[in-house]
This record gives structure tokens, C-alpha cells and sequence, in this order.
């Protein structure tokens, strides 16, 4: 039998409409690419992340329409089975009886639903990181630090089911295409499989493409809105004052301007404490500016503000409590940078923070916006 | 032809910039040179040489900072860099007019920097030498 033979029409059923072909490769290659930027990534590689995140969002949105308007095999409805006829099967496949399904057999159907509802508790626990944890994103303005590095946790066992799931059900078209002789991965390419005369097809449906296109449209801009909108919110603890001028100039005339919420109130207290006596330089200060500075470094040390430097560069390394650089966090986050970089002109110095990260003076350290400088790569 | 006329424009225009600057470093000099007199009754006027000769020297005194040029390079002329990765604009007046003309600053800078690199206060006869060589290059 030829599965390619147009003229072969009474032998071969299309099965899996342009949808559900389009929906699945999409979703292969969006789930491959958060999957490589989420496992093995460095902090850079967060935009990617984001963009096969909302591209997974989008997919699974599109999915759960075309669950309803799609042609017949791409409605739920026509893979709604029982816990028992999903029990039936395996015990099918233990006895090595091949029953033959036109869609999706009923563990596979299962494993269908398991995999929307994975993507979509991944995709919400995401977005609850982005807003805890890097304070970006619709839900920013209320996720606070703590909340999001809980539901990272989260977030990261949800990746890895995901990725067993992916592996039972590569598992499964396996065993479909070798024990069960099921062309499963050209009828996902071409969409037609050989037709089963002796089995009774389910209702047939119409495919409403432009039905579907609305309810997309309708939500996913009405999302996009909303979403929109949430993220031009401040995020929570998330500071917006530039900072202060004296502290800018004293300071900044040596080094870059370090934002106070990188620091603990006890960590610019020996700071300021210790001014003669400044990493190996006397960078002493006329009492008055001194005051000023301690002043106004206690109110916006790390304590008062909930981005994620505030909360980790304030577990200091205690043989070197005063220097960022020697922080676990730090030292965990740079590994990856070649020592010729920190050394380059461009960059100078590790605590040179603004050489690569645009938006260090803010104290946000958005990991979208690092950039090592083309002269201190070569 | 033009372009003659425009460096003379340009020149006429700057005067009294360079002016100011020079006037500006008046009263910091004569203060020094007050205090030099003060130190040392042998005293008898700032040198650019020995100021040279003081900004160039390694003191060794610091593993860091062993000497100015450590971070102001031995070209005044030019640029320097901090420790910590800072740019530092020429010392020399010639490009940095407004070199010198703020007491408090001068002050600050050569109470940290003779600490630093010295490991004690510099006299005012250093002091004196150090800004009339630099406002000789």
C-alpha cells in the first residue's frame, strides 16, 4: 500500500489536519529551544527563553480552540476516553494485541492532556518567575522575590516531568512505529494514515478555521492587552529614584556608583567605616559628605528593596564580606566570563559592573540586558 | 586661508578660558606657596623638574599604588584609569583646563592619593611642585 499515492484515496484518511500538524512541529521546536535555553542557558539567554515561553502559550491557546473547531480527529472530543479503556489498552500492549486507532489511542489521548496541562502550569509558574524573580513581565508589580524563587522550584520540577512525559511519549510512537508497523511520523508530516474499514469513524466534524481565528484573535489580543498593561506597573520593590548625586559623584569618581540595594545596611556601615583604609586606597571623606553618604545609604540598602541583587549579594563571603566580587552569588553568575575580559580596557576591573550590564546603575541587572563589549571579547 | 582664520577665531575665542583656568590656579598656588615658606625657610619657589621627578619616582610604599603613574600613567598628556576601571582625565592643564581650581578638591586628592602612595601626608613644597609641572605641560 502506498501512503503517498494520491490516486490511493479510499485507502488513506487524513487525520491530522494543517492545525494539528503546524500546532505540534511549532510546539517541538518551541518546547526544544526553552527546554535547551532553560537546562543549559546562561543568564543571557533569558529573551530566548521568553520568546519560546510565550510561543508555547500562544500554541497550547491556539490548541485548546482547535480542540473545538478543528476537523474531527483534532476535537477533544473524539479522544475523550475512560481511565478503563486507557487500562484496556496497556493491557493490550502487555499481551501484545495490536489494536489499531485511527487519532489518538486512549493512552495516548491521556498523554495529550498531560502534556496541555504541564505546558500550561509551566508557562503560569514562568510567569510567576519572571515577576518574582527578575520583576519583568504582567505580574511583576505583585510577585514579591520570595514567591518567585519558590514557585523556580516549582517552575523546575514541572521541566523535568515535562521532559519525561516527552520521553514516554517518544516511548510510545516507538513502540507504535516498530512493534505496532504505525507510520506515526510521516502521518504527522503529511497528515494522512491508511484507513480502517472495519472500525466505525466518530462523528465527523468540520474544520472552522476562521471561527477559530477569531476566538484566537480575541483572546490572544485581549491578552496581549492585558498583559501589556500589568507589565507597564513598577514592579514590587523595585527601586525607580536615580540615585543620589553626591553619593554618584563621591563614589562614582573612582568606580561605578555600586547601587546602595546591593548592599546591607551593616555592609555600607563598614564601608564607611573604613574609608582610609579602601581596598588598598585612602578614599577618606570631609566628615560632612560622610554623614550625607550613611544617611542615605541606610535607607536604601538591600533590606528595603526586593530585586533579586538586593536579596543575593547580601550573603557576603565572610573572608571578604565588603567585596561584591567574592560573593557566592557573584563568583556562580561570572564563570562562564574569561579572565581577559575583566582585564580588557574596555572593562578594567570586575567591579566595573556598568562595562557589561546597561542597566547597573539602576540595580536591576536585567539578565536581558548584559552585553560584554566587543573590544574586551577578542 | 580659511582654515587659518579659524584656529585664529578658535584661539581669540579660548583666551579667556585659558585665562580663567590660569587665574583660577592663582590663589591654590600662592597658597602652597605661603605654606611652603611656612615649612621651610630655605624655600625658594616651585620647580616643574622636581615636580616631574616627584610624579614619575616609584615610592614603593604601597604594593597597589606604588607610584602616581600607577593609575595616572607617565604621560600626563593623557587619560589615566583607576584601579577600579575609571577613566581619568589628563592631569596636565593644557588638556584639562579646570585642573586645580577647586581647593577643596585638590585638597581631598592629595590627602588620599599621598596616603595611598606614600603613606603619609605630602608637603606643600610637593604639592606646589606636583601643579606647577602639571601646568607646565
Amino acid at each position: 500500500m502506498n501512503l503517498n499515492s494520491k490516486n490511493d484515496v479510499s485507502s488513506s484518511v487524513r487525520v491530522w489536519d494543517l492545525g494539528v500538524r503546524t500546532f505540534h512541529w511549532g510546539l517541538v521546536t518551541a518546547v526544544f529551544v526553552a527546554a535547551m535555553t532553560g537546562f543549559f542557558g546562561s543568564p543571557d539567554s533569558l529573551s530566548i527563553h521568553l520568546i519560546a515561553g510565550i510561543s508555547i502559550c500562544l500554541l497550547v491557546l491556539f490548541r485548546i480552540i482547535w480542540g473545538f473547531s478543528g476537523s474531527t480527529y483534532a476535537r477533544f472530543r473524539t479522544f475523550l476516553f475512560s481511565s478503563n479503556s486507557v487500562r484496556q489498552r496497556l493491557q493490550d500492549i502487555l499481551a501484545r494485541r495490536h489494536i489499531r486507532y485511527l487519532g489518538h489511542n486512549p493512552l495516548g489521548a491521556w498523554m495529550i492532556f498531560a502534556l496541555l496541562l504541564t505546558l500550561t502550569l509551566i508557562v503560569s509558574t514562568g510567569a510567576v518567575v519572571l515577576g518574582g524573580v527578575f520583576k519583568q513581565g504582567p505580574l511583576a508589580f505583585m510577585m514579591s522575590f520570595t514567591t518567585g524563587r519558590l514557585v523556580q522550584e516549582i517552575h523546575q520540577i514541572l521541566a523535568f516531568g515535562l521532559v519525561g512525559l516527552i520521553v514516554l511519549h517518544l516511548l510510545g510512537v516507538a513502540y507504535e512505529t516498530i512493534i505496532g508497523k504505525e507510520k506515526l511520523i510521516s502521518a504527522m508530516i503529511s497528515g494522512d494514515k491508511p484507513a480502517l474499514p472495519d472500525v466505525a469513524p466518530p462523528l465527523p466534524a468540520k474544520a472552522r478555521p476562521v471561527v477559530a481565528f477569531i476566538v484566537f484573535a480575541i483572546f490572544g489580543l485581549g491578552g496581549t492587552f492585558g498583559v501589556a498593561s500589568f507589565a507597564a506597573r513598577p514592579g514590587l520593590g523595585v527601586p525607580t529614584a536615580s540615585v543620589d548625586p553626591l553619593y554618584a559623584k563621591e563614589c562614582g569618581a573612582c568606580h561605578f556608583a555600586y547601587h546602595p540595594s546591593m548592599g546591607t545596611s551593616a555592609f555600607w556601615g563598614g564601608i564607611l567605616g573604613h574609608l582610609d583604609q579602601h581596598f588598598g586606597e585612602d578614599a577618606s571623606l570631609p566628615d560632612g559628605s560622610r554623614a550625607q553618604l550613611a544617611a542615605y545609604l541606610k535607607e536604601n540598602s538591600s533590606e528595603h528593596w526586593d530585586t533579586r541583587v538586593a536579596h543575593v549579594l547580601a550573603t557576603a563571603n565572610p573572608n571578604e564580606p565588603l567585596r561584591f566580587t567574592a560573593t557566592r552569588f557573584w563568583t556562580r553568575m561570572h564563570r562562564e566570563i574569561p579572565d581577559k575580559v575583566f582585564a580588557s580596557k574596555a572593562v578594567g576591573f570586575k567591579g566595573a559592573c556598568n562595562a557589561c550590564h546597561s542597566d547597573a546603575k539602576t540595580g536591576l541587572f536585567a539578565p536581558q540586558n548584559i552585553e560584554i563589549p566587543e573590544e574586551a571579547r577578542l | 586661508m580659511k582654515n587659518r582664520l579659524f584656529v585664529a577665531i578658535a584661539f581669540v575665542a579660548l583666551m579667556p578660558i585659558i585665562a580663567y583656568a590660569a587665574a583660577a590656579q592663582k590663589p591654590i598656588i600662592d597658597g602652597y606657596l605661603a605654606a611652603a615658606k611656612a615649612e621651610n625657610s630655605a624655600f625658594s619657589g616651585f620647580s616643574a623638574e622636581r615636580g616631574k621627578a616627584f610624579f614619575l619616582a616609584k615610592h614603593d610604599t604601597s604594593a597597589d599604588t606604588p607610584s602616581c603613574t600607577t593609575c595616572h600613567t607617565a604621560d600626563p598628556t593623557k587619560a589615566g584609569q583607576t584601579r577600579a576601571g575609571k577613566d581619568v582625565a589628563p592631569m596636565a592643564v593644557s588638556k584639562t583646563p579646570d585642573r586645580f581650581t577647586d581647593a577643596e578638591k585638590v585638597e581631598k586628592w592629595f590627602t588620599r592619593n599621598c596616603q595611598s602612595v606614600l603613606g603619609r601626608a605630602c608637603t606643600a613644597q610637593e604639592k606646589g611642585d606636583f601643579i606647577t609641572f602639571m601646568a607646565s605641560l
